[in-house]
């Protein structure tokens, strides 16, 4: 399905918007045009290597700040073959630890938000407090050579950013700030600090992680993949920024794509849109194309009755899909009223699986009350029960893909323009194998 | 079959997409001249361009059928030029919605009160002029529960009651009044292909409640319009013929 109108979007002017979310276009790098070996996706030597290099050396997501409020709250989450836990200190702060007991190697607790006063190892009763350090060894005197020469649990990096719990396996990475780099000040507009989460899903998906992640950092595929999205945004003229590490695209909400023509009505997305920032469809008479700046008008003069704050997001974000990538494995789908938040996770030992996670947040106006956290829901392998029509559709693709990436036919990604982000992520995993 | 449209004057009011320019087409193709219309003048330039050179002649300006001083005066003037009118087929709608009271605010103006309109203006030609016919689109939605209870069925529904009173009223002037109700019909740029993108389930379900399993064509309703508008069928008034390939399921008495 080709272009068969000329669209430009009209974006805000970064001159005129000093301030919030960075805007201008980052520098055009050139990547090359070479085919990516589809042995990325299916080899577990490769699998090795990036375990080796970037699972266990850089900062990864681990959970939100108010899943865990209370000294003694805790959550246990599995990074491929590691088991970490986090939990909440009683001066407030959060550490990180690895979830292995230090005498047989037992794990102390199972995936999932837990409260504990102290760690206690169902196997022999060792026993450890919140801060990790030994509480209790029994019969310690039948250790002739006494507790273990560490203090307690294996303690693990951990910091906080934009309302959410950062660690590394990487006792040696670099601090937190420093390795989001260039993002830091891209999320803080959003005060994801107000948004509520409403949803907590992990789904195995029979692809390699990566396959995952490509899934949401390219639009070339909207048209084909979902159909009903070329009547909501434009997935042509999308601003592409590639940075150190991680990268966005900016794509436009709240119009037609320009492999459409308008069919003279406001199409049901649309309307959604317009009655979502409180403008009645039926009486909305201006051209269909100008519904994306309407909304915007909308939701900035309705903001304070809303009881909502966006005084420092530009008119885009009303809008627009601010799609982030931290590496090595965080969608985050930023809009003004909602995040749209995906963990890709690699499976502990096959290359062909992965865990996707999908954290959802609504922004809650102000004075209402918050819903309870959600319930961790977990979809197990061929589960059909839905996760939403757009992820559905980006779904039932991968498994696909994988099967065909595993196919003596197939050499590799080769890759367009649309796609420049998917040849920048390979980049960054070939510089970090490199190092 | 003689349709014997050949030379007649025919007026269609939003005609430069979909089923109407269809319309428009064939009666061109069968000698008629005609008198079309729409809200943007881009469209009816690059419309004019794409209708010239066929047998029959079009015209037209852009005017909107919303403004009654606008639409009656581009009425009069398609006549003036034309020298008269035999035959006026106004399909215009606001088209479906559920949003709020708007639309039945909307689906009155625009569906009903521009046709009543147009007619009490191409009337008197007609009957000046020695007879004519009258076609009004309407909708299966207005004979059958479609979609949910909204505007554009009840208006759409007003329509055929009009159309029957009419018929009786300007029967002795030699004027027709029919209604051609259309199923969903689909082209590309229609509603039904948007509707085929953003509610792929819906659009299956509809697709499968065809007998033979599929969606009407612009061809396929324009034949029927054009039919029933042209004096080949001179003996049928105050009817409503469904165009739908059976996708109504009620029992026609």
């Amino acid at each position: 399905m080709d272009i068969i109108r000329k669209q430009t979007v009209k974006r805000s002017d970064p001159e005129k918007h000093p301030g919030g979310t960075p805007l201008a276009k980052a520098p055009r790098i050139d990547l090359g045009t070479e085919i990516i070996s589809k042995e990325r996706y299916t080899s577990v030597e490769f699998m090795q290597l990036e375990w080796d290099k970037i699972w266990t050396k850089t900062w990864l997501l681990g959970c939100r700040e108010d899943q865990i409020p209370e000294p003694g709250d805790f959550i246990c989450t599995n990074i491929g073959t590691e088991s970490v836990i986090l939990v909440r200190q009683k001066n407030n702060e959060i550490k990180a630890f690895h979830n292995v007991c230090m005498h047989r190697g037992n794990r102390l607790a199972d995936e999932g938000l837990w409260h504990a006063e102290s760690f206690v190892c169902g196997y022999h009763g060792w026993e450890y407090g919140s801060d990790g350090t030994f509480v209790d060894i029994p019969d310690l005197d039948t250790f002739q050579q006494g507790k273990p020469p560490c203090s307690g649990l294996a303690e693990l990096p951990c910091d906080t950013w934009v309302s959410f719990v950062w660690f590394s396996l990487n006792t040696e990475v670099e601090p937190l700030e420093e390795y989001i780099g260039d993002l830091v000040g891209h999320f803080e507009p959003y005060h994801f600090e107000r948004m509520a989460m409403t949803r907590w899903v992990t789904a195995e998906w029979n692809c390699n992680w990566k396959a995952a992640v490509d899934a949401f950092a390219e639009a070339y595929h909207t048209a084909t993949t979902h159909p009903q999205l070329k009547w909501y945004l434009d997935d042509f003229d999308i601003q592409i920024d590639l940075y150190d590490k991680h990268s966005r695209y900016l794509i436009a909400f709240g119009l037609l794509s320009p492999r459409v023509e308008s069919v003279g009505e406001i199409p049901p997305p649309l309307k959604f849109l317009l009655s979502d920032a409180g403008i009645d469809p039926a009486s909305y008479e201006g051209p269909i194309n100008g519904i994306r700046e309407a909304v915007q008008k909308q939701k900035r003069a309705t903001q304070k009755e809303q009881g909502k704050d966006f005084s420092e997001l530009h008119d885009d974000q009303l809008t627009d899909d601010y799609n982030y990538l931290v590496f090595p494995g965080v969608t985050f789908n930023t809009h003004s009223d909602d995040l749209m938040l995906y963990r890709h996770r690699p499976h502990p030992s096959d290359p062909n699986k992965c865990l996707f996670d999908v954290w959802m947040f609504e922004l809650i106006p102000e004075g209402e009350e918050w819903p309870e956290l959600p319930k961790h829901d977990f979809r197990p392998e061929g589960s059909t029960r839905s996760l939403g029509l757009v992820i559905d559709q980006d779904a039932a693709n991968l498994a696909s893909v994988q099967a065909g990436m595993n196919s003596a036919g197939y050499p590799g990604l080769w890759l367009s323009d649309q796609e420049i982000r998917l040849r920048h992520f390979h980049n960054t995993i070939t510089d970090f194998i490199e190092s | 079959m003689e349709l014997k449209l050949s030379g007649l004057r025919v007026i269609v009011p939003a005609s430069t997409k979909g089923i109407m320019r269809r319309v428009v087409e064939q009666l061109i193709d069968e000698g008629c001249d005609v008198a079309i219309c729409s809200r943007s003048e881009d469209s009816v330039a690059r419309a004019l361009r794409e209708l010239s050179g066929g047998r029959g002649k079009a015209i037209g300006r852009a005017c909107d059928v919303l403004d009654k001083e606008d639409y009656e005066s581009w009425i009069e003037e398609m006549v003036a030029q034309m020298g008269g009118v035999d035959i006026f087929i106004p399909g215009v709608s606001a088209g479906g919605g559920s949003d709020s009271e708007r639309n039945w605010w909307k689906n009155f103006e625009v569906d009903v009160l521009s046709t009543v309109r147009g007619c009490e203006t191409v009337i008197p030609h007609m009957q000046a002029g020695g007879g004519g016919a009258i076609t009004f689109i309407t909708t299966t939605a207005a004979v059958e529960t479609f979609g949910g209870p909204q505007a554009y069925n009840a208006m759409k529904g007003s329509l055929l009651v009009y159309a029957k009173q009419l018929s009786q009223d300007v029967g002795k002037d030699k004027i027709r009044v029919n209604c051609v109700s259309p199923g969903p019909i689909y082209f590309e740029g229609g509603s039904w292909e948007m509707l085929k993108d953003t509610m792929s389930k819906w659009f299956s379900k509809i697709e499968r409640d065809h007998p033979g399993g599929r969606l009407g064509t612009p061809e396929e309703v324009a034949n029927c319009i054009v039919f029933i508008s042209s004096p080949a069928a001179s003996w049928v008034s105050g009817t409503n013929l469904m165009v739908d390939g059976g996708f109504t399921k009620r029992v026609q008495f």
